[in-house]
This record gives structure tokens, sequence and C-alpha cells, in this order.
């Protein structure tokens, strides 16, 4: 009868409003952290206190390594108390403080003995205990123990064990995978979770091993797995090896399609849906083999389950860009998700029948989307913008309704990121398709007349300045333009004086006009707006030819802005003015191929990636360096490191090809990689019979090259002049080796003379050009003119499909793709692509190639350049026609 | 694997939180971005109803259980519907380590329980036991039930 007044009361404490934790502070739990070294332990309290530490550790409290060591010292004491819940405790918070603790090694005896207790559960904790604290000499020495534990009959002990193994396979994967039998055994465990663990580690000590993955998919697929869980790993794994097993098959039967189908029967929906997926990705999937899983997804978009539904229409979404037909007998059930209350499944419809709708459903889905749209956030919204975008780009002639709602949007409420989505797409759409330009750039006009955000306003006024003066009546433009020199902060006014000399340059009739415009300009508050009105006044008031003030206007800056940031901070203010042709070119800088550091992996949260260290200057640094190659004058290109050996070779080996008007330097980046050697004296014995244009002048030998630490030698051969010249190189290394003594770290005196063969390498055409990119290339092309333009057509013979042939010729040429036209939507029959590039000699070129496949799957090309030197734009027909 | 478990009170505080894999320099950039997504979306959510997101190629899996909201991140192995399973193990525990669904205060009563059940369920990053009671067993140190396997 008690106990429901003391739940009441219970309940009644709930709501009082205050933390048990409240004004905890550090200093003071640390304090009573000194129970632990009590001679008569109160479990009770003891656990109290750790739950504090814990709550601390929990809200980012820092220990410093003084504080962290006391602590961990002080637990330590606690092996002696038999209180259980005490000893749970005590393992939780050895795992959080040692990170950050030294000595975490004195907990090993405690811990050993726990291993080694016949109670199960002291065993299992002190498994995971250990090895999140463990080295790896400990390891070999408690390695017999873990073995034995993996096949331990108490389900928690091998768990405990399995999952460590998993851990350790980071740090210590020699050790690991030596475990592999007994792993195999656990497999095939009846406990659920044994298996699941066991399957994820045998297939992580296996993944590199092809031939073991496929027998252990091949033997489980036959068998039972009892755990939902890892039957969804092991139809991933299936997944894996059907794919890189497809492009040996020639029957056209695909290996375990039957399994996964038949894993869409299962009664766990983790299963179903996993199954669903993998056929969904699988490689040239066909609609037969696909209708089974989309018709399961379909199920799954109606069920009550936000989770399903999230699901089902993100997969949905992805199989809609592919297989677009497919999906369409989902899309009623797609309809109705567009009011789901979680906005992510609501965005996902949305954009899945934004891909699959056809044009004579655009007009009612734009009408679903504007209600949808002002209750969903500005994340999700800029997806929609995207998708909405690739829909007008497919329907073009549905152009006028998708521009308005685009204009639409524009006008309501919105953040910086949303509303550069719809201005982009807006731009995209008025560059791609000519009927809709007009109406875009007044849309846009009219945004810039309200427009919060100074970039948006500067890029459109910009974007104004090149589109505008080619429109049929330009003179519309210049009240919106010449409304933000009054009512504008200095940059939006700077851009709009820029604006407005275009369109005096362009337009002659409007010229008078600009004149009166800008000079009103020269009395701007800022300097800036004043200076460039008074450089536009005097460049579109010169005489000089209209072609070069063009080109001051229009130009486009054939360097990039961080290479001309980096070299104008490097400039010294001196009497020699700053020369623009000193900045180097190159758009992508390499990145050195050194060894990665160990422990750095990728955290796959989609953090930034480190900023590429600055290699260009660093090769060119390096090579200046060295009085050998110091007149060779001035670096044209250096390539991407290409690789000289196999991965995990005794020695590894990369070169670098330096390419000079005259001469070209291989770089050779060596690392050895044996502990008990050090070489000496290491060259690269390179012969150049089969590039017979070039003739070897200095060879610079490596001194010493110990374990583990890069280290370069560098040949250098001469060639003609100017001449983009070719060849095949062969190359030995060669070099001393001597013995060292793994416990002093000391060489012997002796060494032997020995040699290693490394792979070919080649100079090739795409080595003597730099990928420099342009930002619109529609403008540079027609500005370059058809006079030293050269249009042939090839024969590229049968390919796998377009993609790969694009790819082809992109990597012969070595320039840079512009406009994202190296991208092939799939099952394309013609494409076409956009390069630019610089040649040896400083020459710009442009190239324009036209795709075409056919049914055989023979693939024709165009290719048109247009360069400033035609024996220019000769060779690059040369490179192709020899490629 | 499981790169974060978060829970925090209805006005956006960290009661609790695990990250695997994360470095500490994006951890902040998880906190703020899931209690916003909380925010937006658990207001008036029924109990223990789940809700869904992706971010990039990551899951996220939430939900309010009492007073307290829990986040759970993943990616590769565990998406959303592994997810939705962790977080069952993971409300079911916290239940069953409260009694019922706990107010905030409750949950901070039964703090050092609460770490203990975590403990078992996810041990870097890798989900370990899926059933409440062996994970009620475990955590006093007991074997689980031989029915149980």
């Amino acid at each position: 009868m008690a106990q429901p007044f003391l739940k009441k009361d219970d309940d009644h404490d709930d709501e009082v409003d205050y933390s048990p934790f409240l004004g905890i502070e550090k200093g003071a739990v640390l304090q009573e952290a000194r129970v632990f070294n009590d001679p008569q332990l109160d479990p009770r309290r003891c656990s109290q206190v750790i739950t504090k530490l814990l709550y601390l550790l929990n809200q980012g409290e820092t220990f410093t390594k003084v504080e962290a060591t006391e602590v961990f010292f002080a637990v330590t004491k606690l092996f002696q108390s038999r209180d259980l819940g005490l000893r749970r405790m005590v393992y939780v918070i050895i795992k959080e403080l040692s990170p950050s603790a030294d000595e975490v090694i004195i907990v090993t005896s405690s811990l050993m003995k726990d291993m080694t207790s016949k109670t199960d559960m002291y065993r299992a904790n002190a498994i995971r205990v250990l090895c999140q604290i463990t080295d790896g000499t400990l390891l070999t020495q408690i390695e017999r123990y873990l073995k034995q534990a993996i096949v331990d009959k108490n389900p928690v002990v091998a768990s405990a064990a399995l999952v460590s193994g998993i851990h350790l396979l980071q740090t210590n994967p020699e050790i690991v995978k030596r475990w592999s039998n007994e792993v195999q055994e656990a497999v095939q465990s009846r406990a659920a979770l044994v298996q699941f663990h066991a399957l994820a580690l045998l297939h992580q000590i296996r993944q590199n091993d092809r031939l073991a993955v496929n027998k252990l998919v091949s033997s489980l697929t036959r068998g039972s797995v009892r755990s939902p869980l890892a039957q969804c790993l092991l139809i991933r794994y299936t997944s894996q090896v059907t794919r890189e097993s497809a492009s040996n098959t020639q029957t056209g039967d695909r290996p375990f399609y039957d399994f996964l189908e038949g894993c869409l029967r299962h009664k766990a929906e983790m299963v179903i849906f996993e199954a669903a997926r993998a056929i969904t990705e699988l490689n040239g999937v066909t609609s037969r083999e696909l209708t089974p899983a989309i018709t399961v997804l379909q199920l799954f978009l109606s069920s009550t389950k936000p989770v399903l539904r999230f699901a089902a229409v993100r997969t949905l979404n992805k199989v809609a860009m592919t297989h677009p037909i497919a999906v369409t007998n989902c899309n009623i059930d797609m309809e109705s998700l567009i009011s789901d209350q979680n906005r992510s499944i609501a965005t996902l419809a949305i954009t899945t029948l934004l891909k699959t709708g056809n044009e004579s459903s655009v007009d009612r889905l734009m009408k679903q989307i504007t209600t949808f749209m002002s209750d969903i956030a500005d994340e999700f919204k800029i997806v929609v913008i995207e998708a909405i975008r690739s829909l007008c780009l497919k329907f073009p002639l549905k152009h006028r309704s998708l521009m308005n709602f685009l204009s639409n949007i524009l006008r309501e409420e919105g953040g910086f990121e949303y509303k550069k989505a719809i201005v982009d797409s807006i731009v995209i759409l008025i560059r791609d398709i000519p009927e809709a330009k007009e109406s875009g750039l007044l849309h846009l006009c009219e945004f810039i007349e309200d427009c919060e955000f100074t970039y948006l306003s500067t890029q459109i006024l910009h974007f104004l300045g090149i589109e505008g003066p080619k429109t049929s009546d330009p003179s519309k433009y210049i009240r919106y333009i010449y409304n933000r020199v009054h009512l504008e902060n200095a940059t939006v006014r700077a851009g709009a004086v820029s604006t407005l000399a275009k369109f005096g340059a362009m337009v002659d009739s409007l010229k008078p006009r600009i004149f009166v415009l800008l000079r009103r300009c020269l009395f701007d508050t800022d300097d800036e707006v004043r200076d460039r009105a008074t450089l536009y006044l005097k460049t579109l008031g010169a005489d000089g030819a209209v072609e070069d003030m063009k080109e001051f206007l229009f130009g486009s800056l054939d360097i990039p802005l961080v290479n001309l940031e980096r070299s104008l901070k490097n400039y010294e203010p001196s009497e020699e003015s700053f020369d623009i042709n000193s900045v180097p070119k190159e758009v992508k800088i390499q990145p050195l191929a050194e060894k990665k550091a160990p422990g750095k992996k990728p955290t796959g949260l989609g953090g930034p990636p480190p900023a590429p260290p600055s290699t260009i200057d660093a090769y060119e640094k390096l090579l200046s360096s060295i009085p050998e190659f110091a007149n060779f004058g001035k670096l044209f290109k250096s390539s991407a490191p290409v690789e000289l050996t196999e991965a995990e070779t005794e020695y590894a080996v990369n070169v670098v090809k330096h390419i000079f008007d005259g001469h070209v330097v291989f770089q050779y980046n060596c690392t050895n990689t044996i502990p008990e050697q050090l070489l000496e004296n290491v060259t690269v014995i390179v012969d150049a019979s089969e590039a017979e244009e070039f003739a070897e002048v200095a060879s610079k030998p490596l001194r010493s090259l110990p374990y583990d630490s890069p280290g370069q030698t560098f040949v250098a051969f001469e060639k003609p002049e100017g001449v983009p010249a070719v060849g095949k190189f062969s190359n030995m290394l060669r070099f001393i080796v001597k013995e060292v003594d793994p416990s002093t770290g000391e060489a012997e005196d002796d060494g032997v003379e020995d040699e290693y063969q490394l792979e070919e390498l080649e100079v090739v055409a795409a080595d003597y050009m730099l990928k420099v990119g342009v930002s619109n290339f529609r403008n540079a092309w027609e500005s370059m003119g058809p006079d030293c333009e050269r249009v042939d057509e090839y024969d590229l013979g049968p390919r796998e499909n377009l993609a790969e042939a694009v790819n082809a010729v992109i990597n012969l040429l070595g320039m840079q793709p512009c406009e994202g036209t190296e991208v092939v939507p799939s099952n394309s029959r013609s494409h076409t692509c956009l390069l630019s590039g610089v040649y040896i000699g400083n020459v710009k070129v442009l190239v324009r190639l036209q795709f075409g496949i056919d049914g055989p799957k023979d693939v024709a090309m165009k290719l048109a350049v247009r360069s400033e030197d035609e024996a220019v734009s000769d060779a690059i027909h040369e490179i192709v026609a020899s490629g | 694997m499981l790169l974060a478990i978060l829970i925090s009170n209805f006005a956006g505080n960290i009661l609790l939180e695990r990250f695997n894999g994360v470095p500490s320099e994006e951890r902040l950039h998880w906190r703020t971005f899931l209690v916003k997504l909380g925010a937006d979306n658990l207001k008036g959510a029924r109990n223990e109803e789940l809700f869904v997101s992706s971010q990039k190629s990551v899951y996220i899996v939430y939900t309010v259980l009492g007073g307290v909201c829990i986040y759970i991140i993943g990616k590769d192995e565990y998406d959303e519907l592994a997810l939705t399973e962790v977080m069952f193990v993971i409300t079911s525990s916290i239940k069953d380590a409260c009694g019922k669904s706990p107010s905030e205060r409750l949950f901070l009563d039964k703090y050092g329980k609460i770490c203990l059940c975590l403990d078992e369920i996810v041990w870097k990053g890798i989900l370990e036991n899926t059933e409440k009671d062996r994970i009620k067993r475990l955590i006093g140190l007991k074997p689980p039930n031989p029915t149980e396997i």
C-alpha cells in the first residue's frame, strides 16, 4: 500500500526545478575525490563522486594532466572494493579519464587480474578498458586472453573482445589479423550480437582480400544470419562484392541478386530497406531488377513511421537521378508527402517529384510548392531551388512560370544563402535559356532595388554589365544601376560605376548619357568610387582602340585571385613596380604525395578539408636553391606526383615532373619503409632511349635516406626550347644499403650497393599545358575570335559511355574544364565540354568538345580549338590525333 | 560509426554527450546544430515520437523523452534505420533506469546509472548491446540471463 504514496512523493520531487548538480564546481569535486583514498571505502559515496566527475566531463569540463592523473591514481584504489556497482563505475571513469591522464599503465595489473577473473562480467569490462589504454607491447601480452575471449561462451565477453578487436585493428592491425580463426568461429555463434560484431571484424580484417570477402559473403548468404543488424552488414558486403564483380560477368546474371531480392521479404524492416537500397545502387541496374525494390520502397512511403518514410523517399530521390521513369509509379504517394510534418521528408518528396515529373505536371507542382515554401527552413528551400533550376533546364519552355516563381520567392524574407541560391539559379537560366534573359535581368534589377546583401548586389551589377548591353533595349537597366550610386554603400556604388562603364563601352548610343552619370560619380564621398569613375571616364573618352578598352573592361583576370593575393603580399615596395605577369597561373595546387601521418583520418563529418599547401611556391623555392637548376629560367609547371612503386613496397618512390622552357627536371620523392635499413647515396638511373629529344644534363643524388623520413633526388634533362617534346623514361633506383640495429638505431659502417627497379615514367603533351580556368567561357571564346580557330572531327571508337570518353580527352589535353561541363549526365547521347588552359610559351588556349555516341557505343567527337597562336591550335589537334 | 549521442533539456542545455571520432573543434558546431534542430522541430512533439534528418553524409535521429531531448548521429552502416534501433535501446534503458519517462530532474538524479547504460549500449562508436533487460543486468555486473542469448 505504501508504494503509491512513495511514487507520489517521487513525482512531487520531480517538479522541484533544481538540479542535483546545481552549483557543481570542479575544484570541489576534485577535493571530494579524496574519499577514494579512505582506508574504509564508502561505495555509495564513491559512486556519487564518480557520477559528479562524469557529469563534469560530459559538460565539456577539462581536467589538466595533473588533475586527471591524480584522480586516476585515486580511482585505482577503488579496485580494493568488492562492491559491484562501484566496480562498474570504476571501469567507466577509467575509460573517460584515460585520454587525459598520464601513467594510465598503473591500472594494468588490476585490469589483468580482472581479465583472468572467474567473474565473466569483470572479464568483459576489463577487456574493454584494457583495449582503451593498451599499446602494442601490452597487447602482445594479453593477446592470448583476447583470443580466448572471442570464443568465450558468455556472449558479453565475446562481444567485448570482438568490439575491442574492431578498435584495435586501427592501431595494431598485424596483431588483430592473427585472430582470424577465432573471429571466423564467432561468426557462427548462436548469439545474435556476437555474430554481428564478429562479421564486422572479420570483414575489416579481410577487406583488402577480395577473394576472401567473396568467400565470406558466399558462405553467409547460404547460411542463416540471426541478427537483423548482421544481416544488414551482410547485404552491404554482398552489394560491394556484386559491384566489384559486375564487370567480370559476361552472362548477364548478376551474382547474389537472388539473395538481395530474398531479403526484401525479411521480417525486419531494417533488412528490407537495406536490400532495397542495395538493389537500387547496383551498377547498371535494369528496370526488371529495380521493380521489386521500388515496390517495397513505395510501401514504406505510406508507413506510419517517419524514419521509414524518410529512408524510402531518400532512396527514391537518388534513384530518380538515374532512373526517373522507375520512380514515376510512386508519384502519387510522394505527392501526399509534400504535407508531411517532417520537413526533411517533404523536401525530399518535392525534389524527387521535380526530377520525375513531366512537362505537363510542372505548373501543378509549382502551385503545391508555393504553399510549401513558406513553412520550411532556408536549408530546405535551397534544395528545392536547386531542383527547380534543374527542372527549368530540362523543360526550357516552362521558363516563364519557373522564372516567375523564382522572382516571387526572391521578394520574400530569407537569409543570404537562400537568396544567393535563387540569384545563382536566375543567372544560370539567363545564360542557358536565351528567351529567359530579358525577364530574368529585370527580376534581378528589381531585387537590387531592395537588396540587403552587398555581395549579391555587386554580383548582379557585374552580371548586368555583361548581359545588359546585349539586350534589345539596354537603356531600361540604367535607371536601376544608377539608383545604386545614390542609395547604397561604397562597395555597391563602386560596382555600379563599373557596370555603367560597361554599358558605355558596348552601346554607343548610350555613351554620352553614361558620361554624364559617371561625371556625377566624381563627387562621391568614397575614393574607390571616385577613382573608378575617373578611370572609366578616361578609358571611355580615350581615342585608343575599342578592342583594348573592351579587353580592359570585360577581359577576365586570367590569374587565380589566391595566387595574385599571395604575390601581392610577397611584393616589397621598391623601385621596381609589381609585375602581374610574375604571378603563377596554375589553378590547382598539387599537394605533395607525402606519407600520410598515421592516425589522421578524415572525420567524415564533412568538416572543411585543410587548405592545400602552396606547393608551387615550395617547388620553385626548392629548385632555385639547387645550383645545377638555377639557370633553367622560370618554372612553367609541376605535375602531380606519379607513383613509381606499388603501395606497401620496401621503398616508396613517386616523381614530380617540373617543366621549364628548355629543360625538364624529375624530382623523385623517396621513402624508405624498412626500419632496419639506412640508404645512402640514393640516385635514379634514367634510361631515356625512348625519349630521343631529351638529353640528361644533371643529377643530384640524395646523401642519406633513413627509415620513414622522405627525401628527394633529382635528374634534369635538356630538351629543345619551347617544344612540347614527349617520351618514355625507364628508372632504376640505385643506392648503398646499410643495416641498422633497431635497438640503438645506429647503422653499420659498411654497406652494399643495390638497385631497385621502378615503374616507367612518361612525359606527355598534357605536361605542357597549365590548367587555367576562365570565369565566362562564352565571353572568352568570343573575344579570342576565329582567326586561329582549328576545327576537326575524330572517331574515338567504342567506349563504355560518354563520360569515359570525355574524361579521356580531358586527361589527354590536361586542360581545365569550365562551367562544370566535365560532368556528363548519365544516359546522355551527346555532350559539350568546354576546356581552357595555357600552353607552353604562355599561349592561351580554349577548346570546345562536342561528343556524340551511337547505338554500338561508338563515340565521335568534334574538336574546335581557339588560341592566340595557330601553331598551338594545330598542336592541340596533333595531341588528340596521336592520343 | 555512431558519431554522437547527445541529451539536452528543452532549453538546449547539454546534459550528457558522447562523441566518437568527431574532432573537438567540430563538436561545438554539432551541439549548436542539434539544439537548433530540436528547437525547430521538437516543440509539441509526442513523447518518443521519432524525428529524422540528414546532413551531408550523416544521419540524425532525435526524439523527446519526458523532459529531455535525445539526438543520435550516425554514418555509414549506422543509417536512419540502424539509428532508430539505437534510439529504441537508449530510450527504453533510460526509462528502465528512471522507472518512467524522466523529467530533467529525474534524469539528473539517475545520471550515473544512465551513463552506465550508455556505456553498455555504445562503445567508441559501435553498438554493443540492444536488449534493455540485458543492459540492466550488465550495469550491475550481473551476467545476462541464458534465455536472452
